[in-house]
């Protein structure tokens, strides 16, 4: 692969990548452990001619983030938890009103002020469409500063393609880390999607538009509703992603994503060498979540382990999707100096689940 | 023969039907603004962002494009659209409830950020839309749906005089208070709106327009009785005035 290789923390990386993408605004407050992408895009942006501008709330950031999707021109926020809270109001108006950005939700522990250190706690937030009304926003989960690489020029394609804001989660121990990632060549994404038909540029560029996502006629909410249920459908068709390994005669079949679906790969190679029969897979939209991945499943599996970073609720989503088909383990942590679980609790408990 | 059409040009759409209530103070302000587009030649690249309330009717009876904002958050809105597209004139119109109460924050740092927007704040005193209710800027004693027995200022604070707050930033470069209680105030207050635009055409800073206006429905009095009650009483604690003209 041809590119320039950074050695980066990943929050950084984020940054690099997002704008080496087309992103040319940032608007962002600094709120750990999320910081370090606005302290890099503040650095770079100037020299793509863009800014980061920062605000003085979450709120703020988000709106100041509509009101640039309201151009067309590609924006982009990170925060954590605290901010990604603030900012639901928001996400909900930019949904409804179908502008499309990027953003980044740097996981930490909660639930409150919580902890600084890193987590999956928001995956209930993120997943469930976050503020008010029936909606989703399209949540990206990349394992490594390689994958925040590699993911963001689709990020950017799903963003303008469905118009929709695209939510990075990413637990803050894998932001936090640092290591190599090859960048491949520049290239603005946002410049080839064609935004005339809807943006809000200016009566000389078409008829009067309004951005509208409330409802003069109660009829206005149902169609905005049916508008994006049939988008949303269409997602969950096309464009559900994931990464799964060694699952053919797989007996213990674990489920993690981030941090931890990076450790599940390190306890297949090492399971396996020892001739114990466990595979796993990685969710890398955690919605739509990857319901195909569990579709064919081999009938060699006994049962499913599922390993987060929280007190369980990506596990539900596992639930659904196997719809009562076979067992599903829970193995969490939360907080603490160490915030995760080990590759030695993930190795006895699949242990224990395949002497079931 | 001039008719309505030859007078305010394409920017003031006058098919629409008004959705402001008889005699509501939002309609005159809403014919300025548009006579400052038309007469400033920038209605193609003009953007309302609009609050939550009755101000948010505003743009449809302007021919430009629009923004509907959430609740107080309009020059947050602002500001992100006028990062990203400097060329075009982005403005603000909002109540006193949506600018005053629930996003004076928004405000107050846009207009610290000295970014060449203008905002603008249609004080009716009360929260109209949803009915009556005090807002921030209701007066000492005036009896809305919410204080029945009138603001009582020990309970409910007093009323905020909003662009005293922006006095003192250095980016904030036209801020002033006006009123439609009286034909006088209207040719004043058009003149201000024409400055605050003047100065984001000029890319000079930020620009503040207070405009006190009556609510016949909201204060529940006959239309001549609100524009008395915002001539005599409003007028007396919300003084109309220039607080800054840096446009030199």
């Amino acid at each position: 692969m041809s590119g320039e290789t950074l050695f980066l923390k990943n929050s950084e990386t984020f940054a690099e990548s997002m704008v080496r993408c087309g992103v040319r605004y940032h608007f962002a407050y600094p709120i750990t452990p999320a910081t370090e992408v606005m302290n890099r895009s503040a650095v770079i942006l100037p020299e793509y001619g863009g800014r980061m501008v920062q605000m003085e709330s979450e709120l703020a950031v988000a709106n100041a983030l509509a009101g640039c999707a309201c151009t067309g021109k590609l924006g982009a926020t990170s925060t954590s938890g605290p901010g990604m809270a603030l900012m639901q109001e928001t996400v909900s108006f930019m949904a409804a009103g179908e502008l499309p950005c990027i953003m980044l939700d740097a996981m930490r522990v909660g639930p409150g002020d919580g902890d600084i250190v890193g987590a999956q706690s928001d995956y209930y937030l993120a997943t469930r469409g976050g503020g008010h009304g029936d909606y989703r926003v399209i949540v990206l989960a990349p394992d490594s500063g390689q994958e925040i690489v590699d993911i963001m020029p689709d990020a950017v394609r799903l963003a303008y393609t469905y118009r929709t804001p695209v939510l990075f989660v990413i637990d803050g121990v894998t932001v936090q880390m640092t290591e190599s990632a090859v960048f491949p060549e520049t290239n603005n994404y946002a410049e080839e999607y064609d935004t005339s038909s809807w943006s809000f540029t200016g009566t000389k560029d078409h008829d009067k538009r309004f951005l509208l996502t409330g409802s003069y006629s109660h009829t206005q909410g149902e169609e905005m509703n049916d508008r994006l249920r049939k988008k949303y459908t269409q997602i969950v068709t096309q464009e559900q992603r994931w990464e799964e390994e060694a699952l053919e005669d797989t007996e213990v079949l674990v489920v993690a994503f981030g941090i931890h679906g990076r450790m599940a790969r390190d306890l297949v190679s090492r399971m396996r060498a020892q001739g114990k029969k466990v595979g796993c897979i990685r969710p890398i939209t955690l919605w739509p979540f990857p319901d195909n991945a569990f579709e064919d499943l081999p009938t060699s599996i006994k049962s499913v382990l599922v390993v987060e970073m929280n007190h369980g609720q990506m596990v539900d989503d596992v639930r659904l999707a196997l719809n009562g088909r076979l067992p599903v383990h829970f193995l969490g942590k939360t907080g603490g100096d160490m915030p995760m679980c080990t590759l030695a609790e993930m190795e006895a408990k699949a242990n224990s689940l395949l002497e079931d | 023969m001039k008719n309505l059409e030859s007078l305010y040009g394409d920017t003031l759409n006058l098919d629409k039907l008004f959705s402001y209530c008889p005699g509501c103070g939002h309609g005159i302000v809403t014919r300025l603004v548009a006579e400052t587009i038309e007469s400033f030649g920038i209605r193609e690249r003009s953007v309302s962002v609009v609050g939550i309330g009755c101000g948010g009717f505003s743009h449809h009876y302007m021919e430009i494009d629009a923004i509907e904002a959430m609740h107080g958050r309009s020059p947050s809105v602002a500001v992100g659209y006028k990062t990203a597209m400097p060329e075009n004139i982005v403005f603000t119109y909002q109540g006193d409830g949506d600018m005053g109460a629930i996003g004076l924050s928004d405000l107050l740092h846009a207009a610290n950020k000295g970014m060449p927007i203008t905002c603008l704040m249609i004080n009716n005193s009360l929260f109209g839309m949803t009915g009556g209710q005090m807002s921030p800027t209701s007066l000492d004693g005036q009896v809305t749906t919410t204080t029945p027995n009138g603001r009582d200022v020990v309970q409910h604070g007093f009323p905020l005089r909003v662009p005293e707050l922006l006095r003192d930033m250095a980016g904030v470069k036209f801020l002033a208070r006006e009123s439609v209680a009286d034909m006088k105030s209207v040719r004043h207050a058009a003149k201000s709106i024409q400055k605050a635009f003047d100065c984001q055409i000029k890319g000079l800073g930020f620009s503040f327009i207070e405009i006190i206006v009556p609510c016949p429905t909201g204060l529940n009095m006959k239309v001549k009785e609100s524009y008395e009650w915002c001539a005599d009483q409003a007028l007396e604690y919300f003084k109309p005035q220039i607080f800054k003209d840096e446009m030199e």
